[in-house]
């Protein structure tokens, strides 16, 4: 029994664990951070491929990074994060070898889409003006703590007022887009709108990452939607953190040691300790406990409750629900130390600066994402890719570069034989009101992923879009959502710690009724992807929960 | 002479929605293109001596304050029974569900001790949500844009009684609506072809398969059907379907309206903005106060008015409205009756539906097919045969047998082309259907030989309704049998356009009376009746 009793120990160290605990040391609060891994920084971690070659793990993008994250602990003031202006968003990569850039100002983007199509180069800026509208009264919810349905304090009402407000503000056309864009598919959203399948895919995406979600699945729109409305919330629009996520991730690490968070690192949790019903601290797997007043978990639902806590302190409702959560990672990580700058046909060096994006049509997504239904992959993936490198030259010796490229949709054996539930058998997970909740969901056909061969598919796709990148290869590495779930304990290998379904939003995220950072054991909290608004690496859920647990500490 | 109200189409709604304007002393013409009435509730006799309900052969929820105000008993309508649905398994098992409670719960038993005992749970919490669900079946959706006291109060309303439900139930709810049918049966079940049999009624009449979100909350339906007892709200018609539509059209008679089969309307009348009349395809003009089209919008509003007397966003709404056939009908007379080797016999378990729903991913993969254009190498069918329980619909001894058949996509790809993402609405590769149709209902029996080899031998006639027949012959627009998806997007305040979801439109005096309003599509006459009620100022 360590002797020091903490005010909050937060557990796990990535960007939402990261924000919390130095919002909370910011607050006065004796706060004590825990990473399993040796390493901070979860998702925005970055380590060395090659010697040499350093690239970002996992995220290649921030979500981007939310702006009051960065002004309340002063991220760009004191702790040296800087933003370089990113005036091309993406590049859409065509199979005759042309290139279509999508800028962050709407009249480059036309300008660039008169080559393609007369009728898009008129409907894009249009629509990105309504999609950013629309998105803003979303984003006016990111901010905030859902309302709690069954007693809404005045906190509650003034959110519904001020989302009320803000969807009373839009016009009306937009008032029905926004209404109708949740629930539909994104391919139809987009179909609507234009003619060019390349860039149809292109900002479908948008609403896929991380998904089990195809382009004709409903609920994709919402995805959008919710990607958009980060946009809104987060710092500096039209630019990204000098150094992408890794860099996000030291500069909240400085932070927290700023105001004084205690970080220990190489510290699995084992279990949140709870006496008379209330947390009071944790174990870690060395045996050593601490105390706490409070516990906050950055780690998702599914994990903090099925194996962090013991199920005798949850109701069993509470346990089948959370097991029941949809959390089935389809996306692929792989990172590449090419020997020299990949030759991309049809683009220019700027364009090569940020991500590219191959998906050529809404039918080569939906193809790509018919496999993971029964547990395959697809010959032809969706991949987006960036080359880090080549707006910081360090990361590689000199001529040299990394390739990072983020690869859907690819299942995960594990998840994909007992859907979600992850490694641990669902036995263990939950002790249910009735027998029939007590075994997972079996999923037939599940078998071992062909790493080899599917790290040969992304590779021989990146080929036939750089000619020649195949031979630039010094070094590869694949991570499979299996291994996202062994090595960065996402349960089911999901990114977003949960599919962001209109079911697993706001305050139905991760349950109805828990959507405010509390869990039904008072003195633990929630505080990562898995909570409103939960959606890539923005920093949000850990503000926002930050907030929660600083006033329940005062 | 002049009408108060004219009534295009004399489908089940058109002529339910007719009955009640007549009831309420209205002057009613309704004018059908067909010579029979009834729509795609319809009973012909497609072959001497057999009669089928060509496209909708179950009446679903028809509502009962519907059977009641119009006294449909007492013009001859009658629902039977129809007990059960039976599942036959490529393994040589079987699942059968019956209405008897404790008998499907041994089936299910059979398969998994678990999934029985969550049967009773789940039955339980779905009749929960139908009764939160079953009011807003009634009502006309409020227009969630305007600050109309009404509006607002309606939706504060569901509001309310939304938060006055257990939070269990609350969950359920909310996974009703937004989740796919086997995510939100794989909480509860684990028999696959029990999941896959259920699931399936969450895809009929949509562009969707069991795993695509939304689909979850058809399977409300039924229980919503348990509620006032599943024999009267779901079954088979005696004389088929037709007789229903019939029923109502006596009524509407009765009441006093006029109805005129073979009378294709060609044009609607309109003054300054206003309905006055329609012209009728042979040229005759009929004058009225009020205009109700049973038909769906792209008839309605492309080729009986003008575009351009319409507003540029309702006219975009119109043309985003996603209608996206994806189903067709086989229909066979039979010399006797099938015999199902899981299962060998004239049991009850052909007094039930027959559906060919193997796995989730048998269902799954016949979207796959429809996805890009193919009708199913393997299609989810789902089999009834009256004749088994009304003895009048074929000679004696010989049968009738309606398969619904999906996926049959309305776009068929040319054979041995590719083809290009799907456009909102195309035409294009449609008369294709005319080539595949035989290899279509070929792939439907053969799927059927696979379980029941006898088959082959029994069939005297054979009829295929593609989506594209239903288009041509019964006026659904790319043969979609609810006039229009039901997905989330297209329900509610949206169906069938943004800020025209009760029953008006932009030309006065022209109201829309059809599946394509809310709340949609099956033999439930809902939107008829609450039209009625919109027009009559109610």
């Amino acid at each position: 029994m360590n002797k020091t009793r903490y005010d909050a120990i937060v557990i796990g160290g990535g960007v939402n664990g990261l924000t919390c605990a130095a919002m909370l040391g910011k607050a006065g609060l004796r706060t004590l951070l825990v990473e399993r891994r040796m390493d901070l920084g979860g998702c925005a971690a970055e380590h060395e491929l090659a010697p040499g070659f350093r690239v970002p793990t996992l995220a290649h993008r921030t979500g981007p990074l939310r702006a009051d994250v960065v002004e309340e602990l002063q991220l760009a003031r004191q702790h040296g994060l800087s933003f370089v202006s990113e005036p091309i968003r993406y590049t859409a990569l065509a199979p005759d070898g042309r290139a279509l850039p999508v800028s962050t100002d709407a009249t480059r983007t036309a300008d660039a889409l008169r080559g393609w199509s007369e009728h898009d180069a008129t409907a894009w800026p249009a629509f990105t003006h309504s999609l950013s509208r629309v998105a803003g009264v979303v984003g006016t919810l990111f901010t905030r703590t859902p309302p709690d349905l069954d007693h809404p304090g005045r906190q509650d009402l003034w959110t519904a007022m001020r989302t009320a407000g803000a969807f009373r503000a839009l016009a009306r056309e937009d008032q029905w887009r926004l209404l109708r864009w949740g629930p539909m598919a994104v391919a139809d959203l987009v179909s609507e709108v234009f003619e060019t399948e390349l860039l149809r895919a292109a900002v479908a995406t948008d609403g896929l990452l991380g998904a089990m979600l195809g382009p004709w699945s409903a609920g994709s729109g919402l995805q959008l939607l919710l990607h958009e409305a980060n946009a809104g919330v987060g710092a500096a629009h039209g630019a990204e953190v000098d150094g992408g996520p890794p860099a996000v991730a030291r500069a909240l690490g400085r932070a927290a040691a700023r105001h004084g968070v205690e970080v220990r690192t190489g510290a699995e949790v084992v279990q949140v300790l709870v006496t008379n019903e209330r947390a009071v601290g944790v174990t870690l797997a060395t045996g050593d406990t601490f105390e706490s007043r409070a516990v906050v978990s950055a780690i998702d639902p599914k994990r903090t409750f099925g194996s962090l806590c013991e199920p005798e302190h949850l109701p069993p409702e509470f346990l089948w629900r959370i097991k029941h959560l949809r959390a089935r990672g389809v996306l692929a990580k792989v990172n590449l130390a090419l020997s020299a700058l990949p030759v991309v046909p049809g683009t220019t060096k700027e364009m090569l600066a940020s991500p590219l994006r191959i998906a050529p049509s809404l039918d080569y997504l939906e193809q790509a994402f018919d496999h993971v239904k029964y547990g395959e992959w697809s010959r032809e993936p969706w991949i987006e890719f960036t080359l880090p490198s080549v707006r910081d030259p360090s990361l590689a010796p000199t001529g040299a570069h990394v390739l990072s490229a983020y690869v859907q949709w690819v299942p995960n054996e594990i998840g994909s034989r007992e859907s979600g539930t992850g490694t641990r058998p669902a036995a263990e997970l939950a002790v249910p009101p009735s027998a029939s909740m007590q075994r997972a969901t079996r999923e037939p056909g599940a078998k071992p992923l062909d790493e080899v061969g599917l790290l040969r598919t992304v590779i021989d796709t990146l080929d036939r879009h750089a000619p020649g990148l195949r031979g630039q290869v010094v070094a590869s590495q694949l991570i499979t959502p299996a291994a996202l779930e062994r090595d960065w304990t996402l349960t089911g290998g999901h990114i977003f710690h949960g599919e962001l379904s209109l079911d697993q939003a706001f305050t139905m995220r991760p349950l109805l009724g828990f959507g405010g950072y509390r869990t039904p054991i008072p003195g633990l909290y929630l505080c990562g992807s898995g909570t409103h608004p939960g959606t890539g690496l923005t920093g949000g859920s850990g503000a926002n929960a930050a907030r929660v647990v600083a006033d329940a500490l005062a | 002479m002049k009408y108060d109200v004219i009534v295009i189409g004399g489908g089940h709604n058109g002529l339910t929605c007719a009955a009640y304007l007549a009831r309420a002393r209205k002057r009613v013409l309704v004018l059908e293109r067909r010579h029979v009435l009834g729509g795609a509730a319809v009973t012909e006799e497609v072959f001497p001596g057999f009669r089928f309900s060509v496209c909708s052969y179950v009446v679903s929820l028809l509502r009962p304050e519907i059977i009641r105000d119009l006294d449909l008993p007492r013009h001859g309508m009658e629902l039977l029974p129809l007990d059960g649905t039976f599942t036959p398994m490529p393994s040589g098992d079987y699942l059968w569900r019956v209405n008897d409670h404790e008998k499907t719960r041994r089936e299910i038993a059979r398969h998994s001790r678990l999934d029985a005992e969550a049967y009773d749970e789940y039955g339980r919490s779905m009749v929960e949500m139908g009764r939160f669900a079953k009011p807003i079946l009634a009502m006309t959706p409020p227009d969630p844009t305007r600050l109309d006291p009404r509006a607002l109060l309606e939706l504060l309303g569901m509001g309310k009684r939304f938060r006055g439900m257990r939070p269990h139930d609350r969950i359920n709810q909310v996974q009703l609506l937004t989740m796919s049918a086997v995510d939100f049966l794989d909480q509860w079940f684990e028999t696959d072809v029990l999941k896959a049999t259920m699931s399936a009624s969450g895809i009929i009449g949509t562009f969707l398969g069991v795993r695509s979100p939304g689909t979850a909350y058809v399977l409300l339906h039924h229980y919503m059907g348990e509620i006032d007892g599943s024999f009267r709200s779901w079954g088979l018609s005696r004389g088929g379907t037709g007789a229903v539509s019939n029923a109502i059209g006596d009524a509407a008679r009765r009441f006093g309206a006029e109805i005129r089969t073979n009378s294709p309307v060609a044009k609607i009348l309109t003054k300054n903005g206003r309905a006055t009349g329609v012209v009728l395809e042979d040229g005759d003009e009929l004058h009225a106060n009020a205009v109700v089209s049973s038909a769906d919008p792209r008839l309605t509003f492309e080729h009986w008015l003008d575009p351009m007397e319409l507003p540029a966003d309702f006219r975009q709404g119109v043309r985003r409205y996603k209608f996206r056939g994806s189903s067709g009908k086989v229909n066979l007379a039979l010399d006797g009756l099938p015999n199902f080797t899981c299962l060998p016999g004239a049991g009850p378990h052909l007094r039930g539906a027959i559906s060919i729903s193997p796995s989730v991913d048998y269902m799954e993969r016949a979207y796959d097919d429809a996805k890009y254009g193919r009708f199913s190498r393997r299609p989810y069918i789902d089999i009834v045969i009256p004749s088994l329980t009304d003895t009048s619909l074929a000679p004696p001894g010989k049968h009738v047998m309606s398969c619904f058949v999906q996926y049959a996509p309305y776009e068929l790809r040319r054979e041995g082309t590719a083809r290009e993402g799907r456009e909102p609405h195309a035409g294009g590769a449609v008369a294709e259907w005319d080539l595949q149709r035989e290899a279509f209902g070929d792939t439907v029996i053969d799927t059927i030989a696979q379980y029941a080899p006898n088959i082959r031998d029994l069939i005297l006639h054979r009829q295929v309704v593609t989506p594209l027949d239903i288009e041509r012959d019964f006026g659904l627009s790319e043969g979609n049998i609810f006039q229009g998806e039901l997905t989330l997007e297209q329900l509610f305040f949206l169906r069938p356009v943004p800020g025209w979801a009760q029953y008006t439109t932009p030309i006065q005096q022209l109201y829309m009376c059809g599946s394509a309003t809310h709340p949609g599509g099956g033999i439930m006459g809902a939107p008829g009746k609450n039209a009625a009620e919109t027009i009559l100022g109610r």
